[in-house]
């Protein structure tokens, strides 16, 4: 029986970071789904906030990454789908309030 | 599955040579301005000089380089050969060089430094055109690429013609193919490019998503179609209002661009008014400021309208969109090479942490007040007023070229 649970393998994903929005993956809502099998083997359901985004494969090893490090966890398999797109919709009330009018034209 | 490996992005060693010669030429670019006077002629050798080193060492340049990155990005596909990139700067430094020895000094130098910038831009064509081959999702940015690459490959065959006309007399008809020239380099290559690249990075950059791009379609044929008749026309010089009629056609493809820029600038959700958004807002202000110009040009026939007009496109459209993105492209070219591999091990810096942003600001104050004023003086026939406007460019060339080693030697 796995004792790993959703909370702990969001909060894991929480700690990687959009280099270029500086918001975690998580709270921008870009993780869709997380699954995780008897055995403790862990499937991510993602997106990206644009398809040409040159981070691609980074961001997908850094999840993996970040999953890993949870004691006890087995094969990490991420899963990037486009289906929904992502919109700012989907991102926390904190990400909105911060993109959409934290800054001044001077 | 679109996937950009790591392989794809270009070791940023390659790549900064582009962006060390592009901030070198944009900043003697402005200070030769100062030996031109606000009256001259649009085909004066001293403005030629001057556009050719200004367009070939700092415009070509930094797309060059830029592309270096933005090719796998757009094509969803590696380069054909990065390596080859390493040729391109070398060849397109000096054949610059030459060129403006050429047209200042000895005009039998010139086909010499245009065969070394044709060289250059052959190796560029030669990886992109293989690239090309490779692409399984042809979307309108591919199509841009392709379209872009022969009207450059045409714009190059042009230019070497002419200077094969003043370095060895060449009997061709110069006005002629100056006015094809132009075309093809700045509204088939210089702007489809940008349209085709600023479709992704806009978007990317300002976040805008479920937008409308039937504008950007409709523009992308529309530059085709003017930038092919007015060529056709122009060359076979039988059909006058085939060349005005072309012109037109040009005129609303930029149209229907702005108002894409317009609908994705709506749709955003990253609102902040960094330096990027502030460069594009002053980019495709100027860019519109030039088309008003150019339309009352064909109306009134004025060379001060004509050289206005031509001074926004260049040093208000071209010039702050390249240097708005400088302040994307390098600090991400920088942090994916120093910083990506201490993600998750150590506490990495932001992007927006990678440039100086009082000298940013002060770049962009200096130089879009510099672009109003030096245009009101080319409009006015006014020289003093020029002058003023390129002395605020000279000391906003000055905080990009600080922000850009700033930029390449953040650790």
């Amino acid at each position: 029986m796995c004792t790993i649970t959703k909370d702990q393998v969001y909060k894991a994903i929480s700690t990687v970071i959009d280099p270029e929005v500086g918001f975690n993956l998580v709270e921008m809502g870009l993780i869709y789904d997380v699954m995780i099998e008897e055995s403790c083997n862990v499937k991510v359901v993602m997106t990206l906030s644009t398809r040409g985004c040159p981070l691609h494969q980074m961001i997908t090893q850094w999840v993996r990454e970040a999953v890993e490090r949870i004691e006890g966890v087995g094969i990490v398999e991420i899963d990037i789908v486009w289906e929904p797109a992502w919109n700012i919709s989907m991102a926390d009330e904190r990400v909105k309030a911060a993109l959409g009018g934290g800054g001044t034209m001077w | 599955m679109f996937n950009v490996s790591k392989d794809y992005a270009p070791p940023f060693g390659m790549i900064a040579p582009f962006f060390k010669m592009g901030s070198f030429f944009y900043i003697m670019g402005i200070i030769f301005l100062f030996f031109i006077k606000s009256d001259f002629s649009h085909n004066d050798l001293n403005l030629l000089a001057l556009v050719h080193w200004y367009l070939l060492g700092f415009v070509m340049m930094i797309i060059f380089g830029a592309m270096a990155q933005l090719i796998p990005v757009v094509m969803e596909v590696g380069h054909f050969s990065i390596d080859l990139y390493r040729l391109i700067w070398p060849f397109l430094t000096i054949g610059t060089f030459l060129m403006g020895i050429g047209f200042l000094v000895s005009p039998k130098i010139l086909p010499y430094g245009g065969l070394l910038v044709i060289v250059s831009m052959s190796i560029f064509l030669y990886d992109t055109i293989m690239t090309l081959r490779h692409v399984e999702h042809i979307s309108l940015t591919v199509k841009t690429v392709a379209v872009s690459s022969l009207f450059l490959s045409l714009g190059i065959f042009s230019g070497f013609m002419m200077a094969l006309g003043i370095g060895e007399g060449l009997g061709i008809d110069m006005d002629k193919w100056l006015d094809i020239h132009v075309v093809f380099v700045l509204g088939g290559y210089v702007t489809l490019t940008i349209m085709g690249l600023s479709i992704i990075l806009l978007p990317m950059f300002g976040l805008s998503h479920g937008f409308d791009e039937t504008p950007i379609k409709r523009a992308f044929w529309l530059m085709v179609a003017g930038v092919s008749g007015y060529s056709i026309t122009r060359f076979l010089g039988t059909v006058q209002w085939g060349e005005l009629l072309s012109l037109l056609v040009i005129f609303i493809s930029v149209w229907f661009y702005l108002y894409q820029i317009m609908i994705i600038y709506r749709s955003r959700a990253r609102k902040e008014n960094d330096i990027w958004a502030k460069s594009m807002y002053f980019g495709y202000g100027s860019l519109a400021s030039a088309l008003i110009l150019g339309m009352i040009n064909i109306l009134v026939h004025s060379e001060q309208l004509l050289l206005a007009a031509g001074w926004f496109v260049i040093m208000g459209f071209f010039t702050f969109l390249i240097t708005g993105h400088l302040y994307k492209i390098i600090p991400f070219l920088v942090w994916f090479e120093r910083f990506s591999p201490l993600v998750g091990k150590e506490k990495v810096p932001m992007l927006h942490e990678m440039y100086p942003k009082k000298v940013a600001q002060y770049e962009f104050v200096f130089s879009s007040l510099g672009v109003v004023i030096g245009g009101l003086g080319l409009l006015l026939g006014n020289d003093t007023l020029f002058k003023v406007g390129i002395s605020l460019m000279v000391v906003g060339g000055g905080c990009m070229f600080y922000s850009v080693k700033w930029m390449m030697n953040y650790k």
